[in-house]
């Protein structure tokens, strides 16, 4: 064990990947949702993770960004072993994700809840605020600017006074990606972003996730039920079919990988 | 031998109570804190149906029911007394709030309004001073037996022995009846009840009818073995009893009745230099339970879908 | 608890019936709205405890200990207490309560929603007997002839207005800072804070202590106000009824339990003409209320039109 934290790290990942999955399992009661799941992420990629419905994708984002607790395997960041942190350690490392099913503060604004996200960028302590001391003022006033450069960036800035839980589909998926993005991520992981989305909104999808990617330094992770779209945005992807990786490659070899073929066809999908 | 027995009989009171908590929380996810309120009725009722008089600071000095009826009807009838009053509870506390898909926060408020109301109206009308059953209640039982050489007060062995049949008449019922299982489908899942054509509203009335009645019985129980020490005596129970609950495990029926005997025989094993800390030991116990095994003793798990 | 003050306190005009809303009841309403402030500090983070009596008890216990027994805090043999002495209590006080919730705090808070209300009514009710049976409390009596710092109940009009504002003020600023608004992020999905880097157990504990330090001083002043102390004073009904404070004022701005700790602390007093049936008719209040106001009496948008903020417009 080269790394020299008080914690015992089993598995120690690839020090040149951001994000490794080693041998990932989860199971729930009789139901292996994850089986021995491995890939690994390079920084500055943008991987898809396909898969029918039920193949596991969402229970792979959980156990990456630590809100569901492995059965088995490891989650390496940038070589070291995160399978035990919780999500708000992981997220602090530099993992963000969005939630397919939504979960905004619904009762804040818009802006309240990149406030929210941006709660350590920069740091200020709790005294500071109550006293609102010069250097407090200075830390929201730097917060206040980065929310606003956000909301112009995924247009939500009209938005902002309007409380979250009022948007449109498409908007508050827009605001799911500018608060995780307010957290200031090295990996962004985005859960079915187009889901839900009109037609013209999912045709600028692809050209936001590149966006972002060059604008704030990201590697992307990304499910997607749209399987086209993936493709077109992917470098990698990983094909994933009753919690078991059965391809992983770029989209062209993916395509053609007979396995997958079998899923997506043999399946009667 | 009489500390057990004091302890068992105890226990099985607190086995009514959280019962009756248990019967409310399985269908409606919510805690009742009404429960209390209506163990004081049920004591009360059963001191008037029994020909008791009001006190001269009662509402009505010297005024009582033109009856005198045994202990057994008496018991029962303020048990279904009680069972009432919990079904207007009910109407009153929950109802309106489930119409209008309120916060299930709001009905702990609620409920203890109209627990508020129930023992403020016992005390305006019965004075806020303790009653005792008069001497020779029960007839035709001794004081005391013997058992195994050790003296035993009769009335506790009675109040056990009514306490574990009503438990089991209870249990058998929700096992066995069809009532009993359309109130459990509902507990389980109520969509899916409703979809069997099971009226989930008619279950949350009986839940609250039952559990009213538990606490009638118990609060009668309580009265004859010991005395009414004051309106508001059936909170305590109460408080107990959501002790037990939670020992037991939200919404398990057998976690309820374990924990209740094991509370029961847990403050009755308290020596009697340290009766005063008795009532902390029920908290005591349920704080530790609580950080072991947030769940209680026979709860399930419950798993946040993401 | 209301008994007492407002006996002591109340003046008895030439009619022979008390005077509706003096000083003394005043005092109360104000303790009242603290208290509410302290119940609604949690539940702005999501927490539903109950634990504020208990803080308040222990508060309200060691300033009478402290005033009674300990001379070096100057309490005159007329009865009269040192001014300094006094804030230097409202802060010991508020400062054991803090320590005690830090403590007590780290243990219960990994328990959710009604198991969390029900291990804090526990803690209360372990808090009372305790009161009730320690050698040094005054047993079911109490301790009493507490010393007072000020001549009348007016005087302490000044210290229980100065902490409401300060309590105001805290929340107040809450609200424009990273900790109010981790609050209010827990508040709505814990766990989607939790992903965003929210360290919530700081967080709600954070939350839990503050509330238990502005109960702790509150206990302090309450218990120099109604002059004795016993283990009634935090008791599982007082659980409740705070509780209803923030109910039915509101739970959504720190202005709600300010106005339902003033209302339904004046409330009984206000019934005491109509005799015993008053308290059937704060247990109806308490019952009927959330009916008709399930958000409370103040509510965002009420704020928002007496503010006269622009209310966005609809699309």
């Amino acid at each position: 064990m080269s790394n020299s934290s008080a914690r015992p790290t089993p598995l120690v990942g690839h020090p040149t990947a951001l994000l490794e999955v080693q041998e990932l399992s989860c199971r729930f009661g009789g139901l292996l949702a994850l089986d021995r799941v491995s890939f690994s992420v390079q920084p500055g990629e943008i991987f898809g993770v396909i898969g029918p419905n039920g193949a596991g994708k969402t229970t792979l984002f959980n156990l990456i960004s630590g809100v569901t607790p492995a059965s088995g395997g490891a989650v390496c960041w940038r070589g070291e072993a995160i399978t035990t942190l919780p999500p708000d350690r992981r997220n602090r490392l530099g993992v963000a994700r969005t939630f397919q099913n939504l979960r905004l503060f619904e009762g804040l604004t818009v802006l309240e809840n990149l406030l929210v996200a941006l709660q350590r960028q920069p740091r200020s302590t709790a005294l500071a605020g109550l006293l609102n001391s010069p250097r407090h003022r200075r830390a929201e006033t730097q917060r206040l600017e980065k929310a606003w450069q956000l909301l112009e960036e995924l247009e939500l800035d009209r938005l902002a006074e309007r409380q979250a839980g009022t948007l449109a589909y498409g908007d508050r998926r827009r605001l799911e990606i500018a608060r995780a993005l307010a957290t200031g991520p090295a990996l962004l992981l985005l859960d079915e972003p187009a889901a839900g989305l009109n037609p013209a909104e999912k045709e600028g999808l692809a050209a936001l996730i590149r966006g972002l990617r060059s604008r704030h330094q990201l590697t992307l992770l990304v499910i997607e039920h749209h399987v086209p779209l993936l493709m077109r945005v992917c470098d990698r992807m990983a094909v994933l079919d009753f919690g078991v990786r059965i391809a992983l490659g770029t989209p062209e070899q993916v395509r053609r990988d007979p396995n997958v073929i079998e899923a997506y066809l043999g399946g009667g999908a | 031998m009489q500390t057990l027995l004091n302890g068992a009989a105890a226990g099985g009171v607190y086995a009514l109570v959280a019962l009756g908590y248990t019967l409310v929380f399985s269908v409606l996810g919510v805690i009742n804190f009404a429960q209390g309120a209506l163990f004081s009725l049920g004591g009360y009722l059963t001191f008037l149906l029994m020909g008791g008089r009001i006190s001269a600071n009662g509402g009505l000095p010297g005024w009582g029911l033109p009856l005198a009826l045994p202990f057994a009807p008496a018991l029962l009838l303020a048990a279904m007394g009680a069972a009432l009053a919990s079904l207007l509870v009910e109407r009153l506390a929950f109802a309106p709030l489930r119409q209008r898909n309120a916060e299930p926060l709001l009905s702990l408020i609620t409920s203890l309004g109209a627990g508020l109301v129930l023992v403020n109206l016992l005390q305006l009308l019965m004075g806020a001073e303790g009653y005792a059953f008069p001497a020779g209640t029960l007839t035709g039982l001794p004081a005391a037996i013997s058992l195994g050489g050790a003296r035993i007060r009769s009335v506790q062995v009675l109040l056990l022995v009514i306490c574990a049949a009503a438990v089991l008449l209870l249990t058998l019922w929700l096992e066995r009846s069809r009532g009993g299982r359309a109130l459990r489908a509902v507990a389980e899942d109520p969509t899916t009840a409703r979809l069997l054509g099971i009226d989930s509203d008619a279950m949350v009335r009986l839940a609250f009818l039952l559990s009213g009645a538990l606490a009638g019985l118990g609060g009668g129980l309580v009265g004859v073995s010991v005395s009414l020490p004051g309106p508001y005596f059936g909170i305590g129970y109460g408080l107990k009893g959501l002790a037990v609950l939670v020992l037991g495990g939200l919404g398990s029926v057998p976690g309820a009745i374990a924990g209740g005997l094991l509370m029961g025989l847990a403050e009755a094993l308290v020596p009697a230099d340290a009766s005063g800390w008795r009532d902390a030991l029920a908290f005591a116990i349920l704080f530790a339970v609580l950080l072991l095994r947030p769940s209680g003793l026979l709860g399930r798990r419950l798993v946040e879908k993401v | 608890m209301e008994r007492h003050a407002a006996e002591r306190h109340a003046p008895v005009s030439r009619w022979g019936c008390t005077n509706v809303i003096d000083n003394g009841l005043l005092v109360q309403m104000l303790i009242g709205a603290l208290l509410g402030v302290s119940v609604y500090l949690p539940l702005a983070a999501g927490q539903l405890s109950l634990a504020t009596p208990a803080f308040y008890a222990v508060g309200g216990t060691l300033a009478a200990l402290l005033s009674t027994r300990w001379a070096a805090l100057g309490a005159g043999a007329d009865g009269s207490f040192p001014l300094p002495s006094f804030l230097l209590e409202l802060l010991l006080a508020g400062a054991l309560a803090g320590l005690l919730a830090l403590l007590v705090g780290r243990l219960v808070l990994r328990l959710q929603g009604i198991y969390l209300a029900i291990a804090t009514i526990a803690l209360v009710e372990i808090v009372r007997v305790a009161i009730l049976n320690l050698p040094f409390t005054g047993g079911a009596i109490g301790i009493f002839a507490i010393p007072q710092p000020f001549a009348t109940a007016s005087g302490y009009l000044v210290p229980a207005l100065a902490l409401l504002a300060l309590a105001g003020w805290g929340c107040q600023r809450l609200e424009g800072m990273p900790l109010g608004r981790a609050m209010a992020a827990i508040r709505d999905d814990e766990l989607a804070a939790r992903c965003m880097g929210i360290d919530t157990t700081a967080t709600r504990l954070s939350a839990f202590v503050l509330s238990a330090v502005l109960a702790g001083s509150t206990g302090a002043l309450a218990a120099h106000f109604l002059n004795t102390w016993n283990a009634r004073q935090g008791s599982f009904d007082a659980s409740i009824t705070t509780l209803a404070f923030v109910i039915l004022g509101g739970s959504r701005s720190w202005l709600g339990p300010v106005v339902g700790g003033l209302l339904l602390t004046a409330l009984p007093e206000l019934l005491r003409p109509v005799g015993d049936v008053r308290l059937v008719l704060f247990g109806l209040v308490i019952l009927l209320g959330p009916v008709f106001f399930p958000r409370g009496l103040i509510t965002p948008g009420l704020l928002e039109r007496i503010g006269g903020r622009r209310q966005e417009a609809p699309r």
